[in-house]
Formats: structure tokens, sequence, C-alpha cells
């Protein structure tokens, strides 16, 4: 044939024999196959995202707290002071797999309840998944005893903010998944959201509000994002509104129809 | 060649084919799973479930890639050529990895909610009215159910009982199942990646893919090209046309002249006689016309399948007919009549005189 320096040899299949010459480029061809695969798969493989600090902290045992259990804008716990934890604080609430806390708790909102579980953290956010027998009830008073008080503190408004992030299901960024954000993550954190995770605005820039990263998200009027919410998570985003603090959690108020996609 | 459906008639080149093709996956899954992440640069390591989606995912990606390059390949170099011989079982273990791909995505990111974790794949991203967001899983289901039929139509039996035209057009669709994959990969994974490396390799892969396409489509416009020249001289004859020298018919092998409609004939040279075929193979369209004469019968450099060359017939007990044409020679000219005879039609062979042997 014009053009082919040598003749390879001709190749049958099912005839076991290969002219060698031809064997010889299979064979080479065969360990650049292999060896190209391996290659690229230690490159892929190195080349991830960082997907962050977040993680399932299971090796700090099951915590038990006691607090105000609050629906809005999603389950939230503010936690009653005790003498192993003095500051106040307020706890982002979960249970096992993507479902929400409500149907558990739906006969103690606005009550103080105890609470047991293991934590999700990521860097000074946390967040508890309740979990477990009995691991949700109201406050059991001894019988004589007064019922404990506890009043949280009013929430404190931070003024109005401009801000450019990520909408992410809290609990898959907390650590329950690795990495728990970005656009192949969309559809698993609208899944999360709308079956009950709390959505978090994780800010693009570390610490900007008032040093934190994560806010947890409600509407102008402080309940739950509007059904629609799906098309603005996982991409970047720049929201503005009222940024409210519950102890050590900010909530950051929006409309999220005004929000300005990059 | 095979009379009798077997689920896959196994040989030693298929069984060495099948191997490395399952070592490279292999290799690769085992790497980027067990090895790699011991060399990433995080804070906390990927979770491990989402760590195989993505090797599944790339490593078919890859293959995928792969098989759509053997056919231009062997167009370029005819030592590609057994590349082609076992390509469907290539084929099949990149569906079955893609599949793996798909039921760990399924499995980490749809499972544990309230919602079946199907109907969760279809209706937790609706945003098809956006291009950042866009419900990048469609095109990989998409992508995925091209591959699934293509897999499970792969079989010789399937490719008789729907005819070689329609099986082929079937099985071109791979070409739109890696465009599907090429979306998929663009708008979901490469939208989250910080490191361009993947952007890269995708890239790559189109540039390869359509530039291996288009460049062996070039040569092979040019071989014909090269063939109508040399052949441009006319014969008054009609219907007859000029196929080219006898000297330029190697002994054993062939010539493919391409015709005004479009269609090839392979004219054959076999000791001192001549013989025209449809270039296209009855099994999967192989070009016949740059097989070779083995055991008496022209052998389609594809999957070996022998046609005798005075009729077009496979040898008993196969079934399988190509059309044939009628030649004559005028001096040292072959005249090629360009009309096809019914398939396995009797067309007496040409005689020439033996080529020329030079004693040293």
């Amino acid at each position: 044939m014009a053009g082919r320096a040598r003749d390879p040899g001709f190749f049958v299949g099912y005839l076991n024999s290969v002219p060698r010459p031809l064997a010889i480029f299979l064979v080479v061809g065969a360990a650049v196959l292999v060896g190209g695969m391996a290659g690229l798969a230690f490159a892929l493989g190195t080349n991830v995202n960082d997907p962050g600090d977040g993680t399932f902290a299971r090796k700090l045992g099951k915590q038990e707290m006691s607090g105000i259990l609050l629906e809005k804008p999603y389950p939230i716990l503010r936690v009653r002071p005790d003498a192993k934890n003095p500051e106040a604080r307020t706890v982002m609430l979960t249970v096992p797999g993507k479902r929400s806390v409500k149907r558990r708790g739906r006969k103690l909102f606005d009550q103080l309840v105890d609470v047991k579980g293991f934590m999700f953290q990521r860097g000074d956010i946390d967040m508890l998944q309740v979990q477990g027998k009995n691991s949700l009830k109201a406050v059991e008073v001894a019988e004589g005893e007064a019922p404990p008080e506890f009043t949280p503190a009013p929430a404190e408004s931070l003024g109005r903010w401009r801000l450019i992030g990520e909408i992410c299901d809290s609990k898959c960024h907390l650590g329950a998944m690795r990495p728990g954000d970005g656009l192949a993550h969309k559809a698993c954190a609208n899944l999360c959201i709308s079956s009950g995770a709390p959505p978090i605005f994780v800010t693009a820039e570390e610490g900007a509000v008032e040093g934190e990263t994560f806010l947890l998200m409600a509407d102008q009027d402080g309940g739950p994002l509007p059904d629609h919410f799906g098309d603005y998570v996982a991409i970047l985003i720049q929201l503005e509104g009222e940024v409210e603090r519950l102890d050590d959690l900010l909530v950051f108020k929006v409309d999220i129809d005004a929000a300005k996609v990059f | 060649m095979s009379v009798r459906y077997a689920p896959v008639g196994w040989n030693r080149n298929k069984i060495i084919y099948d191997v490395v093709v399952l070592a490279a996956a292999v290799a690769y899954i085992l790497l980027y799973i067990k090895i790699a992440p011991g060399f990433q640069d995080v804070t906390k390591p990927t979770s491990g479930a989402i760590l195989r989606a993505q090797a599944f995912g790339t490593c078919a990606f890859l293959m995928l890639t792969f098989i759509l390059c053997i056919g231009p390949l062997t167009r370029l170099d005819a030592r590609f050529l057994p590349l082609l011989y076992n390509r469907r079982h290539f084929g099949v273990i990149t569906c079955a990895i893609a599949f793996t791909h798909a039921t760990h995505v399924v499995s980490i990111y749809y499972s544990f909610s309230p919602l079946n974790k199907y109907v969760a794949v279809l209706a937790s991203n609706t945003s098809y009215d956006r291009f950042l967001g866009f419900p990048f899983e469609t095109f990989g289901i998409f992508a995925l159910f091209l591959l699934l039929v293509l897999a499970a139509t792969s079989h010789d039996f399937w490719l008789r009982f729907l005819t070689p035209p329609i099986w082929k057009a079937i099985h071109i669709s791979v070409y739109v199942a890696y465009a599907a994959i090429v979306c998929h990969v663009a708008l979901g994974s490469l939208q989250s990646k910080q490191s361009p490396l993947l952007a890269v390799i995708v890239g790559l892969s189109v540039v390869m893919v359509t530039g291996l396409h288009l460049v062996a489509g070039r040569i092979e416009r040019q071989k014909d090209r090269n063939t109508a020249e040399s052949a441009e001289e006319s014969t008054d004859e009609a219907p007859w046309v000029v196929a080219g020298d006898v000297e330029s018919v190697p002994d054993g092998r062939g010539i493919v002249v391409p015709l005004e409609d479009g269609e090839r004939v392979a004219v054959f040279r076999y000791g001192d006689k001549l013989s025209a075929l449809a270039n296209v193979c009855a099994h999967q369209n192989g070009p016949l016309g740059e097989g070779r004469i083995m055991d008496g019968c022209v052998t389609c450099p594809w999957h070996g399948f022998h046609y005798r060359p005075e009729d077009g017939c496979a040898p008993p007990p196969f079934t399988e007919k190509v059309a044939t044409y009628r030649l004559k020679l005028d001096g040292r000219r072959i005249l090629l009549d360009p009309r096809p005879n019914e398939p396995g039609t009797y067309v007496e062979p040409v005689r020439v005189a033996p080529p020329s042997v030079t004693e040293a």
C-alpha cells in the first residue's frame, strides 16, 4: 500500500497467531493504555478540591443538651447554658438521612427540650444530628420541682448586608459529604434542603460577616426559603438582606428572588 | 465467523483483549480510590463514596474516548485494526463502568430522603431554564440509556435480527452518547473544579475524537481522489469504468474503487484471477478491499469474515453474501461494470498473466 513503509502483517482475530511485528506493536500499545490510564488516575485523583474540614464528629461521643426548640426558619435549638457550656449558643438540628427534625419535634416547638445526638462540625459552626431513642423530648421535671426557666437572648440585628457566596445544605457542607458544595452536589443540596436540612449561605470571602463564613438562611420574614430556592443553590450569587445574630449563629434574611447570579 | 449464537465466542485474542481492557480499568479505579488520596492536598479526605463515583465516571469517559478513537486510528494506521476486533467488549465494559458510576451517584446523592431515589434524580434539580445550575444529570441519564441500549444490542444475534444497516444506525448513536457525556461533565463536575486538569483532559478528548475523525475522513477522500485520478482515463465502453491497472492490484490483496454514486468496490487479485465485490462487509460494514485473500477467500480486516471472490458468498456453513461486479480487461487496464449484481451472484473471474517473477 502506498505510503506504508512496512507491512505489519494481517490480523485475523479468531486465528490465534498474530504476526510478530503486529504483536510487538500491540504489546507496546497495551502497556501504553494501562500505564496511561494509571497516570491519568493519579493525576485526576490527586487534583481534587479541598472539601474543607467538615466532619461527622462521632468521636466526640453522644452529646446531650437542652434548650428551646424553634421551628423557624429551620429547626434550631437555643441551647441553655450549663456548667459544662456556660456560653449561650444556637445549634442547627437535623436527623439521620435527608429528613427534617420537624416530624419528631412537631409537638415540642417553642418548648424547653432535652436533645441527644452527634455533632457535625466545620470550622466554628456545628450542627446536632438528633439520633437515638427518646433523643428529643420535653424537659422532664421531677415531681415537686419547679420547671426550669430559660429565655434565650433576643435576636441582635447586625444591619443589612450584601454578600457574595453559595447556598449549601448545612448537613452535607458540615461534613455529611466531602465535598458538600459546588454544582456537582447541587441536586443533593436541593434534596436535603427540601427534605428539611437548614440551608446555609457560605460567603465567598472567609469570615465576611463579623468573622463568620456560614449563615443560616431565612426569607425576609424569618421563615423558610420559598419552594423555588433550588434555582439559586450551589452557584455563586449575590444576596442582600438583614443579618441577625442568635447567640453564635448568624441568620441571613433575604429575598431570594433578588439574587444576582454571577 | 459463527453460525451458532453463543454468549461469547471466546478465543485467545479476545481473552487477551478483555484482560488488557480490564487491567486498564482496574488500574485506573484502584489508583484513583486507593493510592491518589494519599497524595491529595486537602484538609480532610474526599468522602469514599464520592471518590468512587468520580473514579468510575472519569474512567468511563476516558474509555469511551479511546473507543471512539479506534475507528479513525485504523484508517490512519492498519496496525490499530486488531483494536476493532473486540471493540464491542470494550464498549460493554465501559457501559458497566458508567452504570456503576450512576449507581454510586444515586446511592450517595439521592437516597435517604422521603422521596423515591429514582424520582429524586429527576425532581431534585429542575433549573432547566438556566445555564449555570442546569440539571446536568439529564445528559448523564440520556448517555447511560444509549450506552445500555448499545451494550444490550451488541451481540451478533441483534446484528442479524436488526440487519446490519439498522444495527449500524443504532450503534452510531455512540457519538450522541459521547456528546451527552461531554455536556454532562462540562455543566457538572467542570463547574465545580478548581484545578483546570479535568477541563484540559475533556478538551483534549474532544479535540482528539473530532480531530482524528476529520483527519481520517480527509485522508479517505484523498485516497478516493487519487484512485479516481489514476483511473481518470475514461473508456467509451459504457457503462464500464476504469478501475486501474492490473499492476496496481498486488497479488492476494485488493484495491478500493470509488464509484460516482458514492459506493465503493473492492477489486481483488489472486494468482492469475481478478474479481470484484462490494467493499462493505455484510457483518459490520468493514472495508473488504483492505482485507487479504486467505484460503482462497476475501477476508475482512475487521472480524475476519470470509467471502469467495467469485460469488461474494461466505463459504458453507456460513450464509453472508455481498454484491459482485463484472470485470474485464482492456490491455492492462481493468474495466469495471458499476452496476452491482445481486449479492451472491457468480461472476467468472477475469484471468490475467501471473505476476512476473524476476530471479536473482
